[in-house]
């Protein structure tokens, strides 16, 4: 019976000892607790505001984009509009060649024209902006040399029978 | 309890060697009793704290907090498929736009072999009476099969073995 007792006893003085530390402590955690929720509570602010911040940014990255995406539509157009003008200027410097050496082989005016366009292309296809105004330049001074043979031959200033310095040209690249 | 009911058990043996009578039996069932009871003890107090778990894991994730970082990351997942979808439309565009200059190249290029193989033709015939039969067939197959395939430099080394014909 004594060690029933002696249990109970321990049992109690255990209890008695878990709610003095409790009422010792109470306001510290009442503190704890309601330093918690704030804690919490604050958190949950932040990333409210976040989140209303980030609608915003995509409401402006959705304006952004689409007036990007329209105006890189029209400059695809424009290009592709470009790049039809130049066919039909290249086309006009074949008539071109080919009304002024009356005699031309169709073969070497297709030459001429198909180079022209290899240049072209070249400088369609260039990735960056150097490359490009190389290419350009190297087009623009074929397409002067041709006009220039074309108004030579026209004038009577020579007596070649094919653009010589065009064809030289070509060969040259 | 599971631990305390193993001296007893021994003490069962004990009794059962030296054979005092009658006492065995009790203790076997006090034994037996203790442990079952240790056993659905030890199981109970898993059960509770498996559901306490779940139940606290289940409050914290419908909580304001996770609510509003869960929609944090909703939107900025958002925002990381719009810019992608940027990307890949701007790649559209892109492609759409290439294959309309493809179009208008060949559309160009088909224009002007035309031209060069009427020029081909017209050679063609200006020399059909100077040569053996089967040279013409033979060349003027070529053309044919040459404009087909649309080979430029095929027609145009073709064009030159014609000017060296005559």
């Amino acid at each position: 019976m004594s060690i029933l007792n002696k249990l109970i006893k321990l049992f109690h003085s255990v209890k008695d000892q878990n709610l003095k530390w409790q009422l010792a402590n109470q306001g510290d955690q009442t503190k704890l607790k309601h330093a918690r929720v704030l804690a919490e509570k604050a958190l949950e602010a932040e990333l409210k505001k976040k989140s209303v911040q980030l609608e915003h940014d995509i409401s402006l990255l959705r304006t952004k984009h689409d007036a990007e995406l329209s105006m890189f539509k029209t400059k695809c157009r424009q290009d592709v509009k470009d790049y039809k003008q130049y066919l039909a200027a290249l086309d006009q410097l074949k008539s071109s060649i080919q009304s002024s050496y009356t005699h031309l082989p169709e073969a070497v005016a297709f030459t001429i024209h198909h180079h022209a366009k290899y240049l072209l292309n070249k400088m369609w296809e260039a990735e960056d902006f150097e490359q490009k105004m190389q290419h350009e330049m190297r087009l623009i001074r074929f397409m002067t040399t041709v006009h220039e043979d074309a108004r030579l031959h026209l004038e009577g200033a020579t007596t070649d029978n094919l653009p010589e310095r065009t064809l030289n040209l070509i060969e040259q690249q | 309890m599971i631990l305390a009911s193993l001296p007893v058990f021994l003490l069962v043996e004990l009794l059962l060697w030296l054979a005092v009578p009658g006492l065995p039996g009790i203790l076997t069932a006090l034994a037996t009793a203790m442990l079952l009871s240790g056993f659905a003890v030890l199981i109970i107090a898993g059960l509770w704290g498996v559901g306490k778990i779940i139940v606290r894991s289940v409050l914290d994730y419908f909580s304001a907090k996770q609510r509003a970082q869960r929609r944090l990351w909703f939107i900025q997942a958002r925002r990381d498929q719009l810019k992608r979808l940027f990307y890949f439309k701007t790649r559209q565009i892109k492609y759409f736009n290439e294959l309309s200059r493809k179009r208008l190249l060949q559309l160009n290029n088909r224009k002007h072999i035309r031209s060069l193989s009427k020029a081909i033709d017209k050679d063609l015939l200006s020399i059909k009476t100077k040569l053996p039969g089967t040279t013409y067939q033979q060349l003027k197959q070529d053309h044919a099969r040459y404009r087909n395939r649309q080979d430029i430099e095929a027609l145009l080394t073709l064009q030159q073995k014609i000017a060296t014909l005559v």
